[in-house]
C-alpha cells in the first residue's frame, strides 16, 4: 500500500507522513524537485526558440 | 553555430543555473524545517509526562523509577519500549534532581571510559562488544538470569553495577571487557543511563533485538 494509516508517534507532522515508506518519500521528492526542473527545461526551450 | 547562443537546453548555462538554484534553495528550506522538527522530536520529556502517561520518544531521567518493557507493535512493524508500573531503582525512588544528576554522571562516565570504543549506543560506536542501546532489556540480567546468579545480587540494576565494577571477574564472553576502574557511584550512573536509554523509542533499533523468532511472532517481550 502506498498510503497507509500513520502510526508514528507524531502523526500531525508532515514528515511522519512522508516517512511512512520509501516510495512515499521518493514520489514526494520527485514532485518537489524534478517536476519544477521539467518546467524550467521547457521554459528555457521557449526562450531559446525566441 | 553561434557560440554565444546554444541551440540545446542542455548546453544552456541558465538552465543549469536555475535548476541548481531551485534544488539548493529547496534543500535549504527543507533542512531548516527538518532541523526544527528534529528538535521537538528529541527533546526530553518531563517527570509530569511520565506521571500523565504521555509518550515521548526520549522520556525524562525519572523513567528509572518505572518498569520498562519491550513489546512488538504490529502497526509500526517493530518493537517499542513500554513504560510500566513504578519500581524501585537501587532500592529507592529518585527525585527529578537526583535522577538528572545520576543520569548526568552516567553520561560523563560513559564518555570518560570511552564505552563507544567497543560498544554501540543509539547507533554510535563499535560492534566489538554488545550493542548497549537496549542492554537493560537483555534477558541475561533478569531475575534468576545468569548475571544475577553469578554476581549474587537480587535486582537487575545491582547485577549490572556489579558487572561494571568487576568485568573481568564476571566475564561471560570470549571478548572480555577490561577493568575500567569504575566506582560504585559511577556504575550506578551508568546503569541509570542504560535504563533510560532502553526506554527511548528508537524506531525499533537495534533491529531483531528479540532473540528467537517465536517470541517475535507472538509479540512478547524478551525482557522479563
Amino acid at each position: 500500500m502506498l498510503f497507509e494509516q500513520c502510526t508514528d508517534t507524531s502523526c500531525g507532522n508532515i514528515f511522519a507522513w512522508l516517512n511512512q515508506g520509501p516510495l512515499t518519500l521518493t514520489i514526494a521528492m520527485h514532485l518537489f524537485i524534478i517536476l519544477p526542473m521539467i518546467w524550467i527545461y521547457y521554459d528555457e526551450k521557449k526562450k531559446l526558440k525566441k | 553555430m553561434d557560440e554565444q547562443q546554444p541551440n540545446s537546453v542542455w548546453t544552456s548555462n541558465s538552465f543549469w543555473k536555475r535548476s541548481a538554484g531551485w534544488v539548493t534553495g529547496f534543500a535549504v528550506v527543507l533542512l531548516m524545517f527538518l532541523t526544527f522538527d528534529t528538535m521537538t522530536q528529541i527533546t526530553m520529556g518531563t517527570d509530569q509526562d511520565l506521571k500523565d502517561g504521555i509518550t515521548k520518544r526520549v522520556p525524562a531521567a525519572t523513567v528509572i523509577n518505572y518498569q520498562i518493557g519491550y513489546k512488538m507493535d504490529y502497526s509500526r512493524g517493530h518493537e517499542m519500549p513500554v513504560i510500566g508500573k513504578p519500581e524501585l531503582f537501587f532500592g529507592k525512588t529518585w527525585s527529578v534532581k537526583e535522577a538528572n544528576q545520576l543520569l548526568n554522571l552516567g553520561k560523563l562516565t560513559e564518555q570518560s571510559k570511552d564505552c563507544m570504543n567497543c560498544h554501540t549506543l543509539l547507533g554510535n560506536g563499535a560492534y566489538y562488544a554488545p550493542d548497549l542501546t537496549k542492554a537493560w532489556l537483555d534477558p541475561m540480567w533478569k531475575k534468576g538470569g545468569v548475571m544475577q546468579l553469578m554476581t549474587h545480587t537480587k535486582t537487575k540494576e545491582e547485577a549490572m553495577a556489579a558487572f561494571l565494577q568487576y568485568p573481568v571477574k564476571y566475564a561471560i564472553h570470549v571478548r572480555k571487557m577490561p577493568n575500567l576502574k569504575i566506582t560504585a557511584k559511577e556504575a550506578q550512573g551508568l546503569v541509570a543511563l542504560l535504563k533510560q536509554m532502553s526506554s527511548i523509542d528508537t524506531n525499533g533499533f537495534p533491529r531483531g533485538f528479540s532473540r528467537n523468532v517465536q517470541d517475535f511472532k507472538q509479540g512478547v517481550s524478551n525482557a522479563h
